[in-house]
């Protein structure tokens, strides 16, 4: 990319973290700030995850413990050493964040080596174990205060200082973005990609596979551990109970959904998967309690989804079409499932067991996210945009095709 | 080659030094919170609580907001739903007595999710929600992080609950309306040591929360100083469902009392797993285990089985039979746990300090629960003045019975017994 | 607790307890075997790491439990009121956890995991952690949780304590503890009488507290010397429950064994996992075979889910099948994924290190005890105990 447009995004991207923020700070109350940060984290989360699963190809379904890490190392120095040295504030969150980065990092370097020796489902458990057993570690040691409070990793912890700045946790996210996307596009993402390929394959080809893979680990398991940091600083209280398995899986569904190697895909599938929950839980009944749904909507919506992956299953099956063809195909059926959806709701809503069994929406929260991991692996296991990247000069294609199109008449 | 990739380092690192500089001077929430005044909980002398600085909330127009965090899900519902029913009972019963006139008190619920960051954040929302202060929560570990972000934003917490001492020293805005761990380990030890004439107490303690560290380590202290022998602890988490190992460890060491200082749901198959190992002692504990849920879990095992509590519906005061009228109407039935009449008790003194308020904000509104004084409550009489947000309250020494018995109150306890 | 409590050396151990324990883990370790055979097979046959397994286990608790229900051992019902339990309710529970775990196994297989038969391998395992999670929090949405409920004790009709007396304590001992006892009965008698002119057990008069206290130390003294002989003398207690899960694990896994090693269908089996599509090639239908496969493991969780809900009494939440479902997997793992009587000493053995975890006074890291395992086997031998010693190179 010219350098021109490098420094032009890079200004630009500065500028957007400066004006969120100062919207954020304008806008909106310190709950929703909280939800802009912890969305921010959610990227940052997943785009990393990305590198280590979707560009390197390898299986790290544990990513947990890294952000637990990260944020550990930050509530562990302030717990000893923070307003003893004289850095205070935002200067010591900026230590903080490449202390934690490093020990990610390090850590990342401890689960990549076993990558070099198994295979792939193998590897998922390793990781996952891996995560696990930094989980039960950090609960098991305690720690006293000066003041005579018990501190322990089980009964969780404070973290001073509290800093909640919206801006710096999009800027590390945006910092994210780059170093992967430029890491793909360099020679270095090449050789990831052909280890994705085919191991064999790259490294007859001169690729030093091993090197390649723990490296991609310790990146990706850094912009992890940075994103701890940040959580621990701005939610001032972290406890094991805040990074458990399902906290690996979450990510690992925005990286699946978005599509395994789209970083844009990462983003788009972060952002969503963290606001739809998030909103739906917000929406309040005309009652002012929490929504709710009703069995009869709720069953619905299973048999709509249910006939519509066996739609799209037997289209896929029956017929080739072009991607535009394709893409026409999923839409008629989302569409359709809608519909459909709504209907049947409808109709149930007659049955008295169906539409008095209330279910609040939030809790519906995991039951969508492990629905939408197991219809996206039947449906479109690529990911909704595959391997689809947005970058600069698709968007100037796309203008100038539609330019083209106008000029055409 | 060199000069492309160096140029852009140095972009990024000039303007990540401008926006720090941004950030250092320009942004006013990260300044306000490096204050130690406003975040951070100072050291502090044994009895004077440090006060909050920050403003607080202030009432908008005519509505009066107040918050409540109760576990609404998780293994804590049981507490959460009474605690929220008895707060909406208070409610109801304050607007029938004529309210504050002109203005309207509004409820506003959050959810633990009985568990602590959920806690926080729940919390954190109200008040930023513009809440003038916050009932809640029922265990000790969420009060302390709703406490903690309570006192950053000089919002005042009355917990329902929470009898942890740690819990009313996060900050001077921090209150109560149930007696204090202190006091209901000396009650227990006493018990185990007079009543039941118990010298080898084993504990068993839920890691995982603080108030049940607490209640163990309290528990530990008088009963050592009474003469008896702790002769051994082990540790258990929130949600484990086996127990085998721990209960031999115990076992070897011959105790003749076993006291668990946990929550119901993990006490019942504790108690059934200890029967079960051959553990033939008496069961203790605190109010942690009230739930009638402990006699399905903990069978014929936990029969026998005493417990501190709060208050009893079989009282004869006319608080609790207001109360249990009141109840009957609205919910049905008799409230399973005393987290009901509790949750009334929080909202009540909150609503009457309101009354009190000079004016509508939560800097006044903290001064006026301090102020409380003699406060005719369904859990007893309550007075907060002077007291470092710990009212003096009796507790009961209850045994668990079969049912249709259930809970039987065998002993009152008041603090003058104690000599405190 | 003493700050850093978790990091310290342990106080000394205590020897008289570790045959105690050794047998708390083996009876807890027959639990993940039962389980562990469900995985092994799967992944023998399919290569998949079956993550839904726990849930099918979590799902055979409560049927177990509503079938009790079905009986009319409801919770808040006056303990008089219970109806006799018996063997035949027993094997009812348990036919129907078998049976519905085995649907629910046969459903998983057929919609979510057959579809991927031909995708990448990741594809799998991701479906298998969806189902897994739809499962947990689906449960979460319908089944009883809050409070978790508990099977009701007088379900399981066996509940006697086996005790085994391994070295016995001199006599001096026992007559000492009978001379003892003699004493506290005869207290025991002068307060009961005392009490019958006293307001309340804990409202005593100074002559009644006098007695009390005289009771109280017959009784002490009564303890005293019991526990000394239960210190000379090493014994071990085992429920009958517990031991017929031990039982049944090893009569299921006999079972198993001659299925696969004598039969057509265990030909098929053996021949599906060595080679997929040559076992095809040969006329084995292999959809049938993997249905066939995944309704044996579903229904040995099933078995072993009922089991543990009747004669252990957990509380049986939606998430029941987690811990034990991810312990059991490394205890395959351990066996040697794929092998049959490996599955059983990799739970056997599983069960005993974590208990011995506890009994040194780490019970903190208990689980930590089969993550631990998990890579170490994976790391050094990831063909298991008793599997081969090749290490999987890419």
């Amino acid at each position: 990319m010219a350098l021109r447009v490098r420094i032009a995004s890079i200004l630009a991207g500065l500028a957007g973290c400066w004006l969120l923020d100062v919207l954020c700070r304008g806008m909106l109350r310190e709950s929703e700030q909280r939800l802009v940060v912890l969305a921010g984290l959610y990227v940052t989360l997943a785009v990393s995850l990305n590198l280590i699963n979707g560009i390197a190809g390898q299986f790290s379904i544990g990513h947990a413990a890294f952000y637990q890490i990260g944020a550990y190392t930050a509530g562990y120095l302030a717990f000893f050493y923070y307003g003893r040295l004289p850095l205070q504030g935002v200067p010591w969150l900026i230590a903080m964040l490449f202390l934690g980065m490093g020990t990610a990092a390090l850590a990342g370097l401890v689960v990549g080596l076993p990558s070099l020796r198994l295979r792939g489902d193998y590897l998922a458990i390793v990781t996952l174990g891996f995560g696990e057993i930094i989980r039960i570690v950090v609960q098991a040691i305690d720690l006293t205060a000066p003041t005579g409070e018990q501190v322990g990793g089980a009964l969780g912890m404070n973290v001073e200082p509290r800093i909640r700045i919206v801006g710096l946790v999009w800027l590390f996210a945006l910092t994210c973005i780059a170093v992967t996307r430029n890491l793909c596009k360099s020679s270095h993402g090449l050789a990831l990609l052909s280890i994705r390929e085919d191991e064999i394959a790259s490294a007859a080809m001169g690729v030093q596979v091993p090197k390649m893979k723990v490296a991609a680990f310790m990146i990706g398991s850094a912009f992890a551990g940075g994103a701890g940091v940040l959580l621990a600083h701005s939610e001032s209280f972290i406890s094991p109970s805040m990074f458990p398995m399902d906290l690996s899986f979450i990510v690992l569904t925005m990286v699946v959904l978005g599509g395994s190697g789209s970083i844009t895909g990462a983003v788009i599938a972060a952002l969503t998967l963290f606001y739809v929950p998030e909103y739906l839980r917000g929406l309040k009944a005309p009652d002012g309690t929490a929504l709710t749904a009703t069995g009869a909507s709720l069953v619905g919506w299973i048999v709509a989804v249910v006939a519509a992956v066996v739609v799209v299953r037997w289209l896929a099956f029956r017929f080739r079409g072009t991607a535009r063809q394709r893409a026409m195909g999923y839409l008629a059926t989302a569409v359709g499932l809608l519909v459909v959806g709504r209907a049947l709701g409808w109709i149930l809503s007659s049955v008295p067991a169906l539409q008095q069994a209330e279910y609040e929406v939030q809790k519906l929260r995991m039951v969508i996210f492990a629905g939408s991991l197991i219809v996206i692996m039947l449906v479109r296991p690529e990911g909704v945009l595959g391997r689809h990247e947005f970058s600069w000069d698709w968007l100037a294609r796309v203008l100038r095709r539609q330019r083209a199109r106008e000029a055409a008449g | 080659m060199h000069v492309r990739r160096t140029i852009p380092a140095a972009v990024w690192a000039a303007l990540i030094a401008g926006v720090l500089a941004t950030g250092c001077s320009g942004s006013g929430d990260a300044q306000k919170q490096e204050q130690p005044s406003g975040g951070e909980a100072p050291k502090t002398s044994a009895n004077v609580r440090p006060q909050p600085t920050a403003e607080g909330n202030k009432a908008e127009g005519d509505t009066l907001k107040i918050g409540i965090v109760v576990p609404i899900n998780g293994d804590q519902k049981p507490w959460g739903d009474d605690a929220l029913n008895g707060a909406q009972i208070a409610l109801e019963d304050f607007n029938k007595q004529g309210g504050i006139p002109g203005k309207k008190v509004e409820l506003v619920i959050g959810d633990s999710g009985s568990n602590t960051e959920q806690a926080k954040s729940a919390a954190e929302k109200l008040i930023s929600d513009g809440v003038l202060g916050i009932i809640g929560d029922v265990t000790s570990s969420n009060t302390i992080q709703i406490a903690k972000s309570a006192f950053e934003k000089g919002v005042p917490v009355v917990s329902i609950g929470a009898t942890n001492d740690d819990v009313t020293k996060q900050g001077a805005n921090v209150f109560r309306v149930c007696y204090v761990d202190s006091f209901q380990g000396e009650v227990m030890a006493e018990f185990a040591h007079k009543d039941l004439g118990l010298r080898n107490v084993a504990l068993l303690t839920d890691r995982k929360q603080a108030y049940s560290v607490g209640l163990s380590n309290n528990f530990r202290k008088h009963f050592e100083q009474l003469g008896g022998k702790i002769v051994g602890e082990e540790f258990y988490e929130t949600k484990q469902t086996t127990f085998t190992g721990q209960l031999t460890n115990l076992k070897a060491k011959n105790p003749d009392g076993l006291f668990l200082s946990g929550y119901f749901p993990e006490v019942g198959p504790i108690v059934k797993s200890a029967k079960a190992a051959g553990l033939n002692v008496k069961f203790l504990g605190g109010d942690g285990w009230d739930s009638k849920e402990i006699l399905n879990s903990g069978g014929e095992a936990i029969v026998g089985g005493f417990f501190c509590n709060h208050y009893n519906n079989k009282d004869t005061r006319p608080q609790v039979q207001h109360f249990l009228k009141r109840w009957k109407e609205k919910v049905g039935g008799e409230p399973g746990t005393t987290m009901a009449a509790l949750g009334y008790d929080a909202m009540a003194v909150i609503l009457d300090a309101l009354k009190r308020c000079k004016s509508y904000d939560s800097k006044s509104l903290t001064a006026a629960i301090e102020e409380t004084e003699n406060f005719p409550g369904v859990t007893g009489d309550l007075t907060l003045k002077g007291q470092n947000g710990n009212p003096r309250k009796r507790a009961l020494v209850v045994e668990v019975r079969p049912l249709p018995e259930g809970f039987v109150m065998r002993k009152a306890i008041e603090p003058k017994d104690l000599g405190q | 607790m003493v700050p850093g409590a978790g990091l310290s050396l342990a106080a000394a151990l205590d020897f008289g307890t570790l045959p105690s324990q050794i047998v708390n883990g083996v009876l807890n370790g027959a639990i993940y075997a039962l389980i562990a055979l469900g995985y092994t097979m799967v992944y023998g046959v399919l290569r998949l790491i079956n993550f839904a397994h726990g849930e099918v286990y979590m799902l055979g608790a409560y049927t177990a439990l509503f079938v009790s229900w079905a009986y009319g051992f409801r919770p808040d019902v006056p303990p008089d009121q219970l109806p006799e339990s018996s063997l035949a309710t027993l094997l009812v529970m348990m036919l129907a956890s078998m049976a519905v775990c085995a649907t629910v196994g046969v459903l998983i297989e057929r919609f979510a995991y057959r579809p991927m038969r031909n995708q990448a391998r990741i594809s799998s395992l991701i479906t298998a952690i969806g189902v897994s999670l739809l499962l947990q929090y689906g449960g979460g949405l319908f089944l009883p949780q809050n409070p978790p409920p508990t099977m009701n004790e007088r379900v399981n009709p066996y509940r006697q304590t086996l005790e085994l007396t391994l070295v016995g304590a001199p006599q001096q001992l026992s007559e000492v503890v009978e001379a003892a006892r003699r004493e506290f009965q005869a207290a025991e008698r002068t307060f009961e009488e005392r009490l019958k002119s006293e307001k309340d057990q804990f409202n005593l008069s100074p002559e009644g507290q006098r007695l009390r206290d005289a009771k109280f130390e017959a009784e002490r003294r009564l303890r005293d010397a019991e526990s000394k002989l239960n210190s000379a003398q090493v014994t071990v207690r085992v429920g009958a429950g517990r031991l017929a899960i031990l039982v049944a694990s090893l009569l299921l896994m006999f079972l198993l064994r001659q299925l696969v090693l004598f039969t057509p269908t265990g030909r098929a089996m053996r021949a599906v996992s060595q080679d997929f599509d040559s076992a095809a090639l040969m006329g084995v239908n292999v959809d049938r075979i993997v249905t066939i496969t995944f309704v044996i493991g579903s229904a040995l969780a099933g078995a072993g889910a009922m089991m543990t809900a009747t004669f252990l009494g957990t509380s049986i939440t939606p998430y029941y099948g987690v811990l034990p479902g991810v312990k059991a997997f490394v205890a395959a793992v351990l066996g040697g994924i794929g092998n049959i009587p490996g599955a059983v000493l990799g739970g056997l053995l599983m069960g005993v290190a974590e208990t011995l975890v506890i009994w040194a006074g780490y019970s903190q890291f208990a689980d930590a005890v089969a993550f631990v395992v998990l890579i170490v086997v994976l790391l050094f031998r990831p063909g298991g105990l008793l599997g081969s010693s090749a290490v999987e190179k890419v």
